[in-house]
């Protein structure tokens, strides 16, 4: 196995007025040379904080409390500013939800591009120009040498996703992580963007972390799965695996509620599945197993110490005190 | 882009008529005959009379506005009932005065302001920050005209590091005019910092937050260049609206500071005028200042395209 | 609710604090104020601060101290009298503006626009030097100048309040717009007007004083505190505590409505801390 990331023990918590929010705590994950995997929760879980805590970027009043983050071999939590910087759209490259509020709306899209390239590599204003041209045809964005002149409110919400790949894959890094690509777009939009990344990364060999609550995305993408919850990570595995065969009471929740077209309907009796409860505060997470609260097979144990890890078959693992 | 000048320009003349006809119209706010009224008892009733005829005071409302828009228009404000002089030339004798002022004032004020705004949010919540808020509710709190005296008293009275009164234009002789205009220049100046500062800060404030700044840095950009590059040119479309609505307070500031320091401008003249009841005059100089501040306002307005592309196409 | 976060808001605190005890200064002006602010004493010009007359004596034996007593009565009068003038007529138009649109609100639009082109303090001298100068007619010059920022600042309120759903429900039940507005609009925009409120009586106490300095405002021998400073012109190198003290009451007066207006904005609306 290639690992290109492994995270171990990740702790990101946020320094409030109103107390210590917990956004991570406590995650692995690993992250294999040019695979995809999917990073799952609901809002509010840690997987963003996740994604910003890899390049190092979480905003005040978060930090990064304990934990190693290795590419390849170094540990980034440990490298400099200055280095780290050097890491940041070039090894690692981030793209996120909204690209109409994350592409810099005072800016052309040929600007920011050019200053992608320009902040890593000696080019020549033209160079990284044509080059930036270049990249916006294989995103499959017409016209590029008129479209590097506009600014992001001039294209559509589709064609400023793609340009935002553009940008990220510039520098052909070894990591895209990609923060709910989709989620602002089209349903039909989100498939041409998707195959785009894609299909670009396996040319490139990158690897992506892709984060989304969205399960069917998942399913047809990735190749490795992490469920997250409340600050930890709850079961994860290869994609078949985790789809046929979750243990875990809350992703088995989560492929439950997934609406099938004979639900909730008036003249079908079936009802819409839930995970009754809501997701608690990241200020106040429960002892113990962190979903035990809404948990319908929850025992007295969850309740009291974590639950430990436990391999169901290669690959495939979860936390649960039901499996121990 | 040329569109877009052409339709902010479109947009005001409305405007400038309206403020136009409001100047005319002033004259006859006076309670009273105006004519009676600017002679006093020096006038006898034929004087009188032959002051309203050259006034146009006994024609029709309508007909005396098309008329004096069409001198304005030619660029004739009358003559000043005091001295006798063209009032277009006696303002553009004294109108460099309070242009220098103002500009100095606006340069200090930008030098101080826009660097501590940015600080001040960057550093938010932190000693910096609490220092910065302080400073600036003094700084929106202290009458000018209150401490173009005081600075007076320290500077000039007590200290002799300025001249108390005078005037030497710029234009002669740079150094001994800038001494002149320091104290006026910095007192008027301080007012529209503080303001200008708080806008500055709030806009980044709400601008830092933003996702494209977060972006930025997972470029790989370095601090400096996400805050002076990404975040700075969002921010500072708002802060160039304030900076065009407080050059309006520069404006009328400058009546102030030009009377506590005896400047020779615009100010000063028109002062002069109101207490010597020299209508036209004061009708010359307000109705100058406006335009000028509407001229400024639509220069802002032009240039927030560039801050904020996004306008251009609402 | 807000009211506990206001009251943790030290800076907040203050400035009420200072504005109410700005307020007991004026209200009880004669029990506090030493002498008569209007007594003349030929034998007594100029004198330094001493017990008998804490502020020293101006340029005609007059005490300062009771003049910036009773001076602050002018000030908050005339402050707040200009601010209810503006107040009123800028709430209703923008109310029109906003709830009635398309020429009632172009209409109005360009007049305020006229109105907002004129620097502030050039347009309050006009008016003033037209009608000539007196206390009636600077409430009257400053109530023009401040009508239209709360005519925007309603008319904004209601154009975004207009389209919320309670608002149609109101509409659909057959209330007439005046209702509507009064009863179900204004009540929520009431927190911007507030916080403009206390902005616009800070600008207004600075106005006023720069106002009478010039010889536009009070006429003297009122006590205003521009008055008292524009005398103190003629006397600035052998009497400087003339100038300092009534300069220290405006700007400690205009400094408590900022901070308690600061405290205001940050807790009605933390969006803009």
């Amino acid at each position: 196995m290639d690992i290109v990331l492994n995270i171990k023990d990740l702790k990101t918590f946020f320094f409030t007025r109103e107390g210590v929010a917990k956004a991570v705590n406590g995650v692995n994950l690993c992250l294999e040379r040019s695979k995809i995997l999917g990073l799952v929760g609901e809002s509010g879980c840690g997987k963003s904080v996740t994604a910003l805590s890899i390049l190092r970027i979480v905003p005040h009043p978060g930090k990064i409390v304990s934990g190693e983050i290795f590419l390849n071999d170094v540990d980034l939590l440990k490298l400099s500013m200055e280095e780290m910087r050097q890491i940041r759209g070039n090894r690692i490259s981030m793209i996120f939800q909204e690209p109409m509020v994350s592409l810099n709306p005072a800016f052309t899209i040929g600007n920011q591009l050019i200053e992608a390239l320009r902040v890593h590599r000696r080019v020549t204003k033209a160079e990284a120009r044509n080059l930036a041209i270049e990249m916006l045809r294989m995103v499959e964005i017409p016209a590029p040498e008129r479209r590097i002149k506009e600014f992001p409110h001039q294209l559509s919400g589709g064609m400023r996703q793609r340009a935002m790949i553009a940008e990220a894959l510039l520098l052909k890094p070894e990591i895209l992580i990609a923060d709910e690509p989709t989620t602002a777009l089209d349903v039909t939009i989100q498939a041409q963007v998707l195959d785009i990344m894609y299909r670009l990364t396996q040319e490139m060999k990158t690897a992506i972390i892709l984060i989304t609550h969205n399960l069917g995305l998942v399913a047809e993408w990735a190749q490795y799965v992490v469920v997250l919850y409340a600050s930890k990570v709850m079961e994860e595995g290869p994609v078949e695996a985790i789809f046929e065969n979750a243990k875990h009471p809350y992703t088995q929740g989560l492929l439950r509620s997934i609406p099938t077209p004979t639900q909730g309907r008036r003249q079908n009796s079936e009802k819409l599945h839930e995970i009754k409860g809501v997701v608690p505060s990241l200020y106040d997470v429960p002892r113990g197993c962190t979903f035990h609260p809404r948990c319908l097979s929850c025992k007295a144990i969850c309740s009291q110490e974590e639950p430990p890890w436990v391999t169901i078959s290669p690959g495939h693992r979860l936390a649960c005190w039901l499996f121990v | 882009m040329l569109k877009y000048i052409f339709k902010r320009t479109f947009y005001i003349i409305p405007s400038l008529i309206l403020v136009a006809f409001l100047v005319f119209f002033l004259i006859h706010l006076i309670p009273g005959d105006p004519a009676h009224v600017m002679l006093g008892d020096s006038g006898t009733e034929e004087d009188v009379a032959a002051l309203r005829k050259s006034m146009g005071l006994d024609r029709p409302l309508h007909t005396q506005f098309i008329l004096w828009i069409g001198k304005v228009g030619r660029g004739d404000l009358g003559v000043s009932i005091y001295d006798k002089r063209p009032i277009s030339q006696s303002i553009r004798e004294r109108f460099p005065v309070t242009l220098t002022l103002t500009t100095l004032a606006m340069i200090i004020s930008l030098l101080l302001a826009l660097p501590s705004g940015v600080l001040a949010a960057v550093y938010n919540n932190t000693r910096i920050d609490y220092l910065f808020m302080l400073v600036t509710i003094f700084g929106v709190s202290i009458p000018g005209f209150w401490l173009g005296l005081m600075g007076l008293l320290l500077f000039s009275l007590h200290l002799g590091w300025f001249p108390a009164v005078g005037f030497v234009s710029i234009e002669e002789d740079f150094f001994q005019g800038l001494r002149y205009m320091i104290l006026p220049s910095i007192t008027l100046g301080l007012y529209m910092a503080a303001v200008v500062a708080r806008m500055a800060r709030s806009s980044m404030l709400e601008v830092i937050r933003l996702e494209y700044v977060t972006h930025a840095r997972a470029k790989g950009l370095t601090e400096w260049k996400v805050i002076a590059k990404h975040a700075l040119k969002n921010a500072f479309g708002p802060t160039l609206t304030t900076i065009g609505i407080q050059y309006g307070m520069l404006l009328g500031g400058a009546v102030v500071i030009e009377t506590v320091f005896s400047l020779p401008g615009l100010g000063k003249y028109l002062m002069v005028a109101i207490f010597g009841r020299d209508y036209p005059v004061v009708q010359g100089c307000i109705l100058f200042m406006s335009i000028t501040y509407m001229l400024i306002n639509l220069i802002v307005d032009i240039l927030y395209v560039y801050f904020d592309p996004q306008i251009e196409y609402q | 609710m807000a009211w506990k976060r206001f009251m943790e808001h030290r800076i907040g605190m203050i400035g009420l604090t200072v504005i109410l005890f700005n307020l007991f200064l004026a209200f009880a002006a004669p029990w506090i104020a030493t002498q008569d602010p209007l007594k003349i004493e030929p034998k007594n010009i100029a004198s330094p601060p001493s017990k008998a007359n804490f502020f020293g004596t101006d340029g005609l034996g007059r005490d300062i101290f009771s003049r910036v007593i009773y001076g602050s009565r002018i000030s908050l009068i005339v402050s707040l009298l200009s601010v209810l003038a503006a107040m009123v007529p800028g709430v209703i138009l923008g109310s029109m503006a906003g709830y009635f649109g398309r020429w009632v609100d172009i209409i109005i639009m360009r007049f305020m626009d006229a109105v907002m082109s004129f620097p502030a303090i050039l347009l309050a001298i006009g008016i003033i030097a037209v009608r000539g100068g007196s206390l009636y007619n600077v409430v009257i010059a400053l109530s023009v100048v401040y009508t239209p920022v709360f005519y925007r600042i309603t008319r904004g309120s209601v154009l975004s309040l207009k389209e919320k759903a309670f608002v149609e429900a109101a509409m659909a039940s057959g209330n007439t717009p005046s209702t509507i507005i009064a009863r179900h609009i204004l009540p929520n925009c009431m927190a911007p007007i507030i916080v403009q409120i206390t902005v616009s009586l800070a600008y207004a106490i600075i106005a006023e004083a720069s106002l009478s300095f010039l010889g536009l405002g009070a006429p003297p021998p009122a006590p205003s505190w521009g008055n008292i400073l524009s005398d103190a012109r003629d006397f600035m190198m052998d009497a400087p505590w003339m100038t300092v003290f009534p300069g220290i009451a405006i700007t400690l007066s205009v400094v408590g409505f900022n901070m308690f207006g600061d405290a205001l904005r940050d807790v009605l609306d933390p969006r803009l801390k």
